[in-house]
């Protein structure tokens, strides 16, 4: 039990990082709006698609991540499907 | 489902090009994004420049002029042409269909099995399959396959979304019987549900153009259509690729016993380079198997990106050698197909300007 919550930090601090590269932001908060990042269009979406599927082998739809809104609804969204 | 095909072959290619060039700057300002967004967004997906053919020309145009060039080279026969098969989504008409036209206009015998098939991505392997089918006859011993769209007519210039990957093309390939006894592998799924993913709304019988289907309207991401216009849903179509054909090649390979290594080349349809790179990447073959050049030159003409990635990458060297070549066809429909076979000492293989 103590293995796998060590290894669900990692994975989610890995997520943290890979996100705000996406973002092109050296740091993100979870309350941030997705919308409200200067980089946000289609390709970021598709970006984070691309990234879920590699990384966690999740399947997310653009209509998914835009109603996620937050950094940390993306981020519950991935693990709910994980 | 799995397919097998017996001695039968491809004995030339000839991809037609448009002459006229769009660069992709040229284009930018059409586009409700900043210019920094597009150049990512071009640097991502590998978009340079793609070609479109003049407005006036037609389907049945490319078509007779790429098969005149073999007539007149010497490299095709009218009387030894069975059957002509035309997979095409931008048909000279509704009615008749634009094969006849072209059987017409060539003065091809009537002793012929015209027929059009509408289908785009997978197009290639969709006209491949169809005339190894035909090929089963005693009486047709020599099929013509033209791939031919122009699709840039239908694509909106402000949807940042399809325009700046979209090209026109056409190609001619001639597959025979052969007695080589040589085995070609196949494996073909479709999807229906699917069918909204690549879509033009309107302009058929359910939804027939009116001033009201050619209102340009914005979408939530910021690109400009109307219902006249091809709509594209990036994010399913690049979920229904990753997902579905890495598993069809596997299986492909498998029901053929052949290594991924045995493979000299992974000739896919070519979306663009960023799903192309992941594709590679996901089946675990070196990029430099699987060419991915075609948008960035050319542009992405649905099922003419094969034979343009073959005469593109491959040219004179399939005139002399012999590979083993895995074909790929995946997006409208849904539909995805694969085939797996050789190509060797072709007749042509050459890239033509229009």
């Amino acid at each position: 039990m103590k293995l796998l919550n060590i290894k669900e930090f990692t994975e989610m601090e890995n997520f943290d990082n890979a996100i705000a590269e996406i973002l092109e932001v050296d740091t993100i908060e979870l309350d941030q709006e997705l919308i409200s990042f200067e980089c946000w269009d289609s390709l970021t979406i598709l970006s984070i698609i691309s990234h879920a599927d590699e990384t966690y082998k999740v399947t997310l739809s653009a209509a998914e991540v835009n109603e996620s809104k937050t950094v940390g609804g993306l981020k519950k969204l991935i693990k709910s499907k994980m | 489902m799995n397919l097998t095909f017996h001695d039968k072959t491809i004995t030339g290619i000839l991809t037609l090009l448009p002459a006229k060039e769009v660069k992709f700057e040229d284009e930018m300002e059409n586009y409700n994004f900043s210019i920094a967004k597009s150049l990512k967004l071009k640097m991502a997906m590998g978009y340079n420049t793609h070609r479109i053919f003049d407005e006036n020309v037609c389907t049945s145009d490319l078509c007779a002029f790429g098969m005149n060039h073999l007539f007149e080279k010497d490299l095709l026969r009218k009387e030894e042409i069975d059957a002509l098969i035309l997979v095409t989504q931008s048909p000279d008409y509704f009615m008749p269909p634009t094969s006849n036209v072209i059987q017409g206009k060539l003065g091809l015998k009537n002793d012929i099995f015209c027929m059009d098939i509408n289908q785009g991505c997978a197009g290639f392997l969709i006209g491949l399959i169809q005339a190894f089918m035909l090929l089963e006859q005693e009486s047709i011993n020599k099929v013509v396959l033209l791939n031919a769209d122009i699709l840039s007519r239908k694509v909106s210039k402000s949807d940042r979304n399809s325009n700046p990957l979209t090209g026109d093309a056409a190609s001619v390939t001639i597959i025979e019987k052969n007695t080589s006894k040589n085995t070609i592998y196949g494996f073909l799924k479709m999807d229906g549900t699917g069918h909204d993913a690549l879509i033009i709304p309107a302009g058929g019988f359910r939804m027939p153009s009116t001033p009201e289907t050619a209102k340009m309207k914005e979408d939530a991401a910021g690109n400009f259509r109307s219902l006249d216009n091809l709509v594209m849903k990036g994010d399913d179509v690049f979920n229904f690729v990753q997902r579905e054909v890495p598993p069809m090649v596997e299986q492909l390979l498998q029901k053929a016993g052949v290594s991924k290594e045995e493979v000299d080349f992974y000739m896919f349809h070519q979306p663009n380079k960023f799903m192309l790179n992941k594709l590679a990447d996901k089946l675990g073959v070196p990029r430099d198997k699987m060419p991915s050049n075609i948008v960035e030159n050319f542009g992405n003409a649905s099922g003419v990106t094969i034979p343009t990635a073959i005469s593109f990458n491959l040219g004179d060297k399939l005139i002399r050698e012999s590979y083993l070549i895995c074909l790929a066809g995946f997006g409208v429909g849904l539909t995805w197909a694969s085939l797996l076979m050789r190509i060797e000492h072709l007749k042509f293989n050459e890239i033509i300007k229009y």
